[in-house]
């Protein structure tokens, strides 16, 4: 390892060793939720400072496992973002539960060091385990509530199908590294388009890694039909932590994409573009189906992030099914992944302020005439919802925008997928609108008085409302980043 | 009784399948004695495997596990690797073996029944299990093997010059992953003051 090594992987460094510290404060100052919480936003600001300065010169360590591009440099900076965000919005929720703060942080931070990596990795061995640094903390988050038994339930079941997922993922893997005899991503695509060009068999090994990898990272995004693991897993969280996995093992799990199916897999992406159709409209089809019947609130966003999954993977489908190879479809899932960790944060952070009273559900009837009660939660959260439907001018909008153009601009197969876009945001409105109905128009059945909610969650409400709001005016200086992020990963 | 007899009926007949392929492979395709006993550590670990989701006392299933770890184990040493052989016997047979049989005798209490209350989908998850297995069995028999050179020599300065030149960083990745178990663990595992004890 030499010193240009380390540099490149400072950002990552920074990271873990903000995970260290939080510990060690929690030790020297055990149970101070607001000094776990400081020193976490100190160390995350000191890793995103450090991810953009060393995103300035694009560069390759580690004999070309981990690559610093642009691309890294957005997801990065996307990762923290939603991290810190995700331990602003905890202590409101943890506190009144006797839930301790500092791990929470701590965990969370391992999380977003292994989501870093994965944005980072161009190689098949370190790309696995970014993943499972990224999802163990995931499984540990489900059933942070240790004496409920709902949320011991859902992280026994995340675990269980999350380690299956892996294993299937690794069994994968091995085949394609004991086939390609590398597991760097650049000469894996080199083989592949060698088997493409017709120079070597695609063996019957080979083609069934592949496919157990495909599955593998399905299970992840819980794409239909690998997604039974979501709706439980959701559920039984804690609320701030089921806004934070229905964010960050998401996108996480799309940057895995990205390396693998478009950098790895891309001379391929004619054989794996009808099995992404399939997955696409299925998944975002069953989703908002079952959402319309839920009347949990967390269950219907765990829901409608499996629909929010499918547009995402619409925009892969663009890519690949895009005959003169544009890149727009990659700029919108990356635009879509940003858009849709800030508004969807923001409508858990409201249900988790609701719930910070034990023993309040999360049912639909918790929102009865919530606008009238605390009209400032009421209307930020008819704005999240907007965005989620995909109202303008909010980010949501412009996401789905992205998506439906790229898809139409593709042609072919990839407009019949638009138009199921179309008809799913229609029916999606349903469900969405239909919260904000209870808030603004149906009265609650008892008179609960209004809750204070502390500083920290106003402030990171505030953060998660300007981004969703800018992002809807001024969609264009992050569609350059991600245009950016596009081009280093598919040059030309 | 009866009941109890057939997982390990079952097991049997696996183990006997299992070798009268071996046996029909060494006479009929002259096969060399490394294969046959390939063949006889399959069996083992495929018998003692399925007795491990069969069978209906816990404590059985675990040592069954040892038994297939241990033949695993010895798969390793047929195919060249006893470094790799070594650790599967220290770290699954010596500590996760042990832990598990620990982990059953702590936990179990006089009303809590031994028995397996997960089986419910058994019979569709052996017809799945079977259909993968014989998907994975075609495509490893049709794929051409022989085209895959030897790559890398498993002895142990090779696999420690690999190890911490080419793989330093997933290697150092891997510490960090049982650093944050090891944060979650505690936590999950800490009694809370006024818990269930």
């Amino acid at each position: 390892m030499s010193w240009q090594d380390f540099v490149t992987i400072s950002p990552l460094v920074a990271g873990i060793l903000t995970a260290a510290a939080i510990l060690v404060v929690d030790l020297i100052q055990p149970a101070r939720s607001a000094i776990a919480v400081a020193t976490a936003l100190i160390g995350l600001g000191i890793t995103a400072a450090l991810t953009l300065i060393v995103g300035l010169n694009p560069a390759s360590a580690f004999d070309g496992s981990y690559t610093v591009d642009a691309l890294t440099t957005f997801l990065d900076i996307l990762f923290i973002s939603i991290i810190a965000m995700t331990i602003v919005f905890g202590p409101d929720y943890l506190v009144p539960r006797n839930l301790p703060v500092a791990e929470f942080a701590t965990i969370l931070v391992f999380a977003m060091t292994g989501a870093m990596l994965i944005a980072a990795s161009t190689d098949l061995l370190v790309l696995f385990l970014g993943l499972e640094l990224m999802v163990l903390p995931g499984y540990l988050l489900a059933g942070f509530h240790k004496t409920d038994g709902n949320s011991t339930e859902g992280a026994i079941k995340y675990f269980l199908l999350g380690s299956f997922s892996s294993a299937i993922f690794l069994f994968g893997l091995a085949f394609v590294w004991g086939l390609t005899g590398t597991t760097r991503v650049d000469e894996v695509a080199g083989a592949l388009a060698a088997v493409v060009a017709g120079a070597a068999p695609l063996s019957p090994g080979l083609a069934m890694g592949l496919a157990f990898m495909t599955t593998g990272v399905a299970f992840k995004v819980a794409a239909v039909p690998f997604h039974y693991w979501t709706p439980d897993a959701y559920q039984g969280s804690p609320t701030p932590i089921t806004g934070y996995l229905s964010v960050l093992p998401k996108v996480g799990a799309f940057a895995l994409i990205l390396r693998l199916f478009v950098e790895a897999l891309g001379p391929l992406s004619d054989w794996w573009l009808p099995v992404m159709i399939v997955l696409a409209a299925a998944t975002m089809t069953l989703g908002n189906l079952v959402a319309l019947t839920q009347d949990n609130v967390k269950r219907m966003l765990a829901y409608s992030s499996i629909a929010h999954t499918g547009y995402m993977l619409v925009g892969l489908a663009a890519w690949a099914g895009d005959p003169s190879g544009r890149i727009d479809g990659i700029e919108a899932l990356l635009f879509y992944g940003a858009a849709y960790a800030f508004m969807n944060l923001g409508a858990f952070a409201v249900v988790a302020a609701l719930q910070k009273r034990t023993g309040v559900t999360s049912s639909l009837a918790t929102f009865a005439g919530l606008g009238r009660r605390e009209p400032m939660l009421g209307i930020l959260m008819t704005l999240f919802l907007l965005s989620l439907t995909g109202i303008p001018p909010t980010a949501g909008f412009f996401a789905k925008a992205n998506i439906i153009i790229a898809a139409v601009q593709a042609g072919g197969p990839l407009t019949i997928l638009a138009v199921i876009v179309v008809l799913n945001a229609a029916a999606a409105a349903f469900y969405y609108l239909r919260v904000v109905v209870y808030m603004f128009m149906r009265e609650s059945a008892t008179e609960t008085p209004a809750l204070r909610h502390g500083a920290l969650l106003w402030s990171g409400l505030a953060a998660a409302t300007a981004l969703t709001i800018l992002l809807g005016f001024f969609p264009s200086a992050l569609l350059e980043a991600a245009g950016r992020a596009a081009q280093a990963l598919v040059p030309g | 009784m009866a009941r109890r007899l057939v997982p390990i009926i079952l097991a049997l007949a696996v183990i006997g399948a299992v070798i009268g392929i071996a046996a029909i492979m060494l006479v009929v395709l002259g096969q060399d004695w490394e294969d046959a006993l390939f063949w006889i550590l399959a069996a083992v670990m495929l018998g003692a495997g399925l007795l491990v989701v069969t069978m209906r006392d816990i404590i059985r299933c675990g040592l069954a596990m040892m038994v297939c770890f241990g033949a695993l184990a010895g798969i390793y040493v047929v195919l060249g690797a006893p470094l790799i052989a070594a650790a599967q016997v220290i770290v699954y047979i010596g500590a996760i073996s042990v832990l598990i049989l620990f982990a059953i005798m702590l936990t179990q209490t006089k009303d809590a029944p031994s028995r397996l209350v997960f089986q419910t989908q058994a019979v569709p998850a052996a017809i799945s299990a079977v259909v993968i297995a014989v998907v994975i069995a075609l495509s490893i028999g049709a794929t051409d093997w022989a085209e895959v050179p030897e790559r890398i020599r498993l002895a142990t300065d090779a696999l420690s010059q690999v190890l911490f030149n080419d793989f330093v960083l997933p290697f150092e990745i891997v510490s960090v992953i049982l650093l944050a178990a090891v944060v979650g663990g505690v936590f999950l595992a800490k009694r809370e003051p006024g818990g269930p004890s």
